[in-house]
């Protein structure tokens, strides 16, 4: 089996691991360093993806100065959405090509890492064609966006896994207006671990693509850029 | 030579999003000339040479694989 490395992140904020994620996928692309996948929770924030419209914000940016909450436009597909702690964010830096993978293939297989995680739970979660991410029942648990440079991804997933879904009402998430939110631990109705739904994943992704997942520190990927020339301010 | 939306595989149609570079302005070879997306996923186009750009299809264009997005007139 082919490796990648795991970058686990812990609790971050937005702005260093966007930066972060530039940095690895300028090298990636160039094939100086490997597939990573990085995981991690963020603290409140909203971004806004290539396809959303002024009118997806909501909340008044007094509103969200005064919570703390930043707004960022990214490069990623689709349009608003909120991240906050209980939800586990993947952010693969793959080459598409080497995994043999199309554009949708990826995305379809984006959405069969959290279908596993949530089968690793007991509840079960479902695509719906032509509204990527993943569902439940009660609303939507999963979100997607994604950017592609030279078939080499960056951004890619969020699981509601216990997040206070309060954030998604400053938004129009997802271009969706009466869109339904919810997190695992809200199915099950028991408090749910963030860390065990990442191991999880990991778990997951390493079989979904065909990857052995070596761990790497954020310590190591400091002294890797800066080999590179590049500087990584962590936080 | 012609600016053309690759094979994504099994994606029918695209959205054009963002043009990086605008009418008449030049591009290198190589060079991230335009955005277009699908299934949450934004694809960068790269300029397949230098030159410049002419006819760009407006932002929002539903455009499907292989169809021209813009000209690219050799310098």
């Amino acid at each position: 089996m082919k490796w990648g490395l795991a970058l686990r992140l812990g609790r971050m904020p937005y702005a260093p691991v966007w930066e972060l994620q530039r940095r690895l996928h300028e090298l990636r692309r160039a094939q100086k360093i490997p597939d990573i996948l990085i995981s991690l929770e963020h603290e409140p924030v909203i971004t806004l993806g290539r396809s959303a419209q002024a009118q997806d914000l909501v909340a008044p940016k007094e509103e969200l100065v005064k919570k703390g909450v930043e707004v960022f436009s990214v490069e990623r597909g689709g349009g608003a959405t909120y991240h906050g702690p209980g939800q586990l964010v993947l952010y693969p830096i793959v080459d598409l090509r080497a995994l043999n993978f199309s554009v949708r293939q990826y995305v379809w297989a984006l959405e069969e890492v959290m279908i596993r995680v949530g089968k690793d739970f007991g509840v079960e979660l479902f695509r719906r064609p032509g509204f990527p991410g993943v569902w439940h029942t009660l609303g939507k648990v999963g979100f997607l966006g994604i950017y592609v440079r030279n078939w080499v991804t960056m951004h890619g997933l969020a699981l509601n896994v216990a997040l206070n879904p309060n954030g998604f009402a400053w938004i129009v998430p997802c271009g969706i207006s009466d869109l339904s939110v919810i997190s695992l631990s809200d199915i099950l109705g028991q408090a749910v671990s963030v860390e065990e739904a990442e191991n999880y994943a990991l778990s997951a992704f390493s079989e979904v693509f065909s990857r052995e997942l070596v761990k790497i520190s954020g310590t190591e990927v400091k002294e890797w850029l800066s080999r590179h020339g590049l500087e990584w301010r962590s936080a | 030579m012609e600016l053309v939306v690759p094979d994504l595989g099994e994606v029918d149609t695209v959205t054009v999003v963002r043009w990086l570079k605008g009418e008449g302005e030049a591009v290198e070879a190589g060079e991230a000339v335009v955005e277009v997306e699908a299934d949450k996923a934004v694809f960068v186009i790269e300029a397949p040479a230098a030159g410049i750009l002419r006819n760009a299809k407006p932002a929002g264009t539903q455009v499907r694989p292989g169809e021209v997005l813009a000209q690219i007139q050799s310098p």
